[in-house]
């Protein structure tokens, strides 16, 4: 080969090349903070919600519920979750005065007599005065319908559960006022056996792993193992967790990481698979994969938007590496949630949104092989990144490897119905996709490009067709798992209905296809209408709160669909309305 | 006089024409949209009888006595789109390898919705709830009620007869067949509320036990998932040419009440109409088991005891989620539990159509593999070689 084509190789794929070396060096470990071996203590396998994970998945989905973010600025650098759970459980009056609780309610804060500025963050120390009338507000706002509450009454509720999860965390190693090392010196004073049931039940979750004589679910937490050695069965874990905790309060980081280093040695041994399992979702924590996709993604795009301008030879490619790059750390990411929940893919909707991204993209790369024309990419890097955005805000809501509840404990369904379902989704927001491409270009390209057009038309075509076979058989394979476990195959469930009219949406695209009712214009329109379609069916149904598959009422999420649902309208209208139409007089 | 033949031929290419076949998904659509609405109103089984089985929706303003009709059901959409499905295979179909796939794809749908109405008419709903360590030998309806007599005459062996509510009809007189006794029907209500009379209220219904001091208001049939029907009725038992005077029966009245016919005593209640089986289930164990340290329920299983006589079947049976039992015809699935977890909930299916979803599923899906599969590989085919990137 020439030393130009060799260059031009170079060019293509090294944007994808770096993207996936910056992904490698978030694998490797951060050293200590503040001589503090905090990954050591987080990686410390924890039975919270059911499951074995690490403290640092606890102290992730804490802080991302309770601040929204998963990080904390505190004296001009960002406390990671690990420092901020090692403050909150030895360190409770440091923690109480770092700015975690985010209110951005107006009536809220003027309970609190705060008036809205753009300070949105409170400590708890902040908070304290006014507990007593958050909790007053919220037990009335909790006698409520979910969808009878004022804003006010949610925006109160949530508050008050997040102060109550705050307080539990606050509680789980040792009351925040009797550091365990002292309660290890005073086991059997009267006063104690009450502080021990305290702990016992505020704590969230259980971190000394069960001894070999126990039952293999019998994790303890503090205050159970300090009961049991109030009653002469110390658990040798207890006596390092305290020194731990004395150490890292009084500022000893040589102290603090040999217990650390103990108290994960012990742990190994007494589970070595938990202990195993929590590094590896440890590592997963780290690199957030799914973060890090988003990223690259709308890198891709950029670069995308770039070709169209300058240079479309080299950045088209180089946009295409980046996608590539982009799906494989999608790709990855995904792999490992299944190998660490042991499930498949999609388990609920959060998952759901990282999947319908991820099969959007691989369509995307695949038509983009077909076609050749960007398209294909910048429709994927667009669905990409929408969707691992969905998946970010869904996130908020808690452990995103919660336990599947008794009914949804079938890997076999989960695997065809729920996947196949998903695909289906997928096609049908990728046609809609392709459709908005094909409205944008329409009004801003400089000049009518028929064979695009064309190119695109084709791609919109062929993909419905793909989003009828899979939303269809994915909707017939969620009535015979009906069958299955309820004995009926159709049940007119809201999120049944919902599958069906997608399917029945697509059908009406491709009849009038058929047909020749619709053409291009038309074609389009129908695919965009299908995007509003797919996202109540997706999100709207769990809003009635009604039916076998009501998640939860989402307020918030009510407003982000009602927005989207309005610009899908708008781009409807774009589409159907002549090319550079000009509001006021043609000139 | 002009012959009917052409308006015949029109009327039968409009029926098969595409324009019916998108207007009727389209009205589909809109129905099915409304029925998932309204459930938060009507519940699912009122919303699914208002829009989805009915001919016509109807709509009744606030102002006029009459109701209007409104939007076409689901029921005659349906119906339509069927004929319309069979009219366009039987007006077009041409072997066509080429077409194929189509052609088993609709093929496929008509026997789904075909499917669909045989589940409607045959399917009956029960359900059984056995304690641990009792013995049960019937199912309940869920929504079907019946008026019960038990002879309790031998407490060691009751005999029991059941009247279905479908014959409590005011006015009629019902013999008991096996039995001396025949039932006249005074009043009946699907719903009701009971209240303790009060001076001011109109005379009570009955003249003989509880029900003398208790008013019954008519209210309307539930429909909500959630609600379920105080089913009363009022009846005069008739034996031996003489009258027992006029009892109050109710699913709300907690005792069953009794009266003594020559000697035999007849107990009266208001209960879940009753299946009986040829054979017995008796619950060994209900296990729910929920996730290491929280409330999440992990499974439900009952551990069940099969015992057929008539076919010398003696046998253990683990139901759970996702695995019912299906035996003679019925399916029995894990549904709910009570009372501490002694108390295990089956729901029970009797449906004779339940294989024609999946055949129909299998056609479809094969249909439509097929046909977009030719369509794909027509598109490459016509593809020209993409160039390669410089």
């Amino acid at each position: 080969m020439k030393p130009a084509r060799w260059f031009a190789l170079l060019f293509t794929w090294l944007p994808g090349l770096l993207a996936l070396a910056a992904v490698l060096l978030t694998t490797l470990p951060p050293g200590p903070t503040r001589g503090f071996d905090m990954q050591g203590f987080a990686a410390i396998p924890v039975l919270e919600g059911g499951r074995i994970k690490p403290l640092d998945s606890v102290a992730r989905n804490a802080l991302l519920m309770i601040r929204g973010k998963q990080t904390v600025p505190s004296q001009g650098r960002q406390l990671d979750p690990d420092e901020w759970i090692l403050d909150l459980l030895f360190r409770p009056a440091t923690a109480d005065a770092q700015p975690v609780f985010v209110i951005n309610d107006p009536d809220v804060l003027g309970l609190m007599g705060v008036r809205q500025t753009a300070n949105r963050y409170f400590s708890f120390a902040a908070l304290r005065p006014h507990l007593g009338a958050i909790q007053q507000q919220a037990e009335a706002a909790r006698g409520l319908e979910a969808v009878q509450r004022s804003r006010f009454q949610s925006a109160v509720l949530n508050l008050f559960e997040r102060v109550v999860l705050y307080d539990h965390l606050e509680n789980a190693a040792q009351l925040a006022d009797a550091p365990l090392f002292m309660e290890l010196q005073t086991l059997r004073d009267p006063q104690s056996a009450a502080r021990h049931r305290e702990l016992a039940e505020a704590a969230p979750f259980r971190m000394l792993a069960p001894l070999p004589d126990g039952s293999p679910d019998a994790w303890q937490n503090s205050g159970e193992a300090l009961d049991a050695a109030a009653a002469g069965r110390l658990h040798p874990g207890l006596p390092l967790l305290a020194e731990a905790g004395a150490a890292y309060a009084s500022g000893d980081p040589a102290g603090f990481n040999a217990s650390v280093a103990q108290l994960r040695g012990l742990t190994g041994n007494l589970r070595p698979g938990a202990l195993e399992h929590a590094r590896d979702e440890l590592l997963f924590n780290r690199v957030q994969p799914f973060y890090l996709g988003m990223v690259i993604y709308v890198t891709a795009l950029l670069v995308l938007f770039g070709s169209w301008l300058f240079r479309p030879d080299l950045l088209q490619p180089a946009a295409f590496s980046l996608l590539a790059a982009g799906a494989l750390v999608h790709t990855a990411g995904l792999a490992s949630r299944i190998l660490l929940q042991g499930r498949p893919p999609v388990t609920n909707l959060y998952s759901s949104a990282i999947f319908v991204g991820w099969a959007a993209v691989l369509l995307g790369l695949g038509l983009e092989r077909m076609y050749r024309r960007g398209f294909g990419t910048a429709v994927a890097a667009a669905a990409g990144f929408a969707s691992l955005i969905i998946a970010h805000h869904l996130a908020m809501e808690g452990d995103t490897m919660e336990m599947m509840r008794a009914v949804l404990d079938s890997n076999f369904w989960l695997a065809t119905h729920v996947v196949t379902i998903t695909v289906g989704y997928s096609g049908t927001f990728l046609a809609g996709a392709i459709a908005i491409a094909y409205t944008l270009r329409k009004h801003l390209a400089p000049a009518p490009d028929p064979a695009a057009t064309a190119v695109l038309v084709d791609m919109t075509y062929g993909v419905v067709c793909f989003a009828l076979l899979f939303s269809f058989v994915g909707t017939v394979l969620g009535g015979i798992w009906a069958d299955q476990s309820w004995g009926r195959f159709w049940g007119w469930d809201p999120k049944e209905n919902g599958a069906l009219l997608i399917v029945l949406w697509n059908a009406i695209i491709l009849h009038c296809r058929w047909g020749g009712y619709i053409r291009e214009k038309g074609l389009m329109a129908c695919a965009i209408f299908g995007n509003i379609i797919t996202s109540l069916s997706w999100f709207g149904v769990n809003m009635l709160g009604v039916g076998l598959h009501s998640y939860g009422f989402m307020d918030q999420a009510f407003w982000a669909l009602s927005a989207f649902i309005a610009s899908q309208a708008v781009l409807i209208v774009l589409c159907l309305a002549p090319r550079r139409f000009r509001v006021g007089p043609a000139v | 006089m002009t012959s009917l033949k052409p308006i015949a031929r029109q009327a039968w290419a409009l029926l098969a024409s595409l324009p019916v076949t998108i207007v009727a998904l389209a009205l589909l659509m809109l129905l099915v949209v409304a029925c998932t609405l309204a459930q938060t109103d009507l519940g699912t089984l009122g919303a699914v009888d208002t829009y989805m089985r009915s001919l016509v929706v109807w709509y009744q303003p606030p102002a006029i006595p009459f109701r209007l009709p409104v939007f076409p059901g689901g029921a005659l959409v349906g119906l339509v789109l069927v004929l319309n499905l069979t009219a366009a295979l039987a007006r077009r179909f041409e072997f066509q390898p080429r077409k194929l796939g189509l052609w088993v794809v609709h093929a496929g749908l008509i026997l789904l919705v075909a499917g669909e109405f045989c589940t409607g008419a045959f399917q009956v709903d029960t359900r059984m709830a056995i304690e641990e360590g009792q013995t049960v030998d019937f199912v309940e309806s869920y929504h079907q009620m019946e008026l019960a007599v038990s002879d309790r005459t031998d407490p060691a062996h009751t005999v029991e007869y059941g009247i279905p509510d479908a014959l409590l009809r005011a006015g009629a007189v019902i013999p008991v067949p096996g039995t001396p006794l025949s039932f006249r029907v005074r009043r009946f209500f699907v719903n009701a509320v009971l209240s303790r009379r009060v001076e001011t209220d109109p005379p009570a219904l009955a003249d003989q036990g509880v029900g003398a001091g208790i008013t019954v208001t008519p209210a309307r049939p539930a429909t909500a998932d959630n609600e379920v029907n105080a089913t009363t009725v009022a009846v005069e038992p008739l034996a031996g040419g003489r009258s027992y005077g006029t009892w109050l029966v109710s699913t709300e009245l907690g005792a069953p009440q009794a009266f003594i016919h020559e000697g035999r005593s007849y107990a009266l209640s208001v209960r879940p109409r009753r299946y009986y089986l040829p054979y017995t289930l008796t619950l060994k164990k209900f296990s729910h088991d929920v996730y290491a340290g929280t409330d999440i329920p992990r499974n439900f299983s009952s551990l069940v005891h099969l015992s057929n006589p008539a076919r010398g079947e003696e046998r253990d049976v683990l139901i759970y989620m996702n695995q019912p039992l299906r035996y003679e015809g019925r399916t029995f699935y894990q549904a709910s539990y009570g009372k501490g977890d002694t108390l295990s909930v089956l729901q029970v299916v009797a449906n004779p159509g339940w294989l024609v979803p999946y055949l129909s599923c299998a056609l479809i899906t094969l249909g439509l593999l097929a046909h977009f599969g030719i369509t794909l590989f027509g598109a490459l085919q016509r593809r020209q070689p993409a160039p390669e990137a410089p």
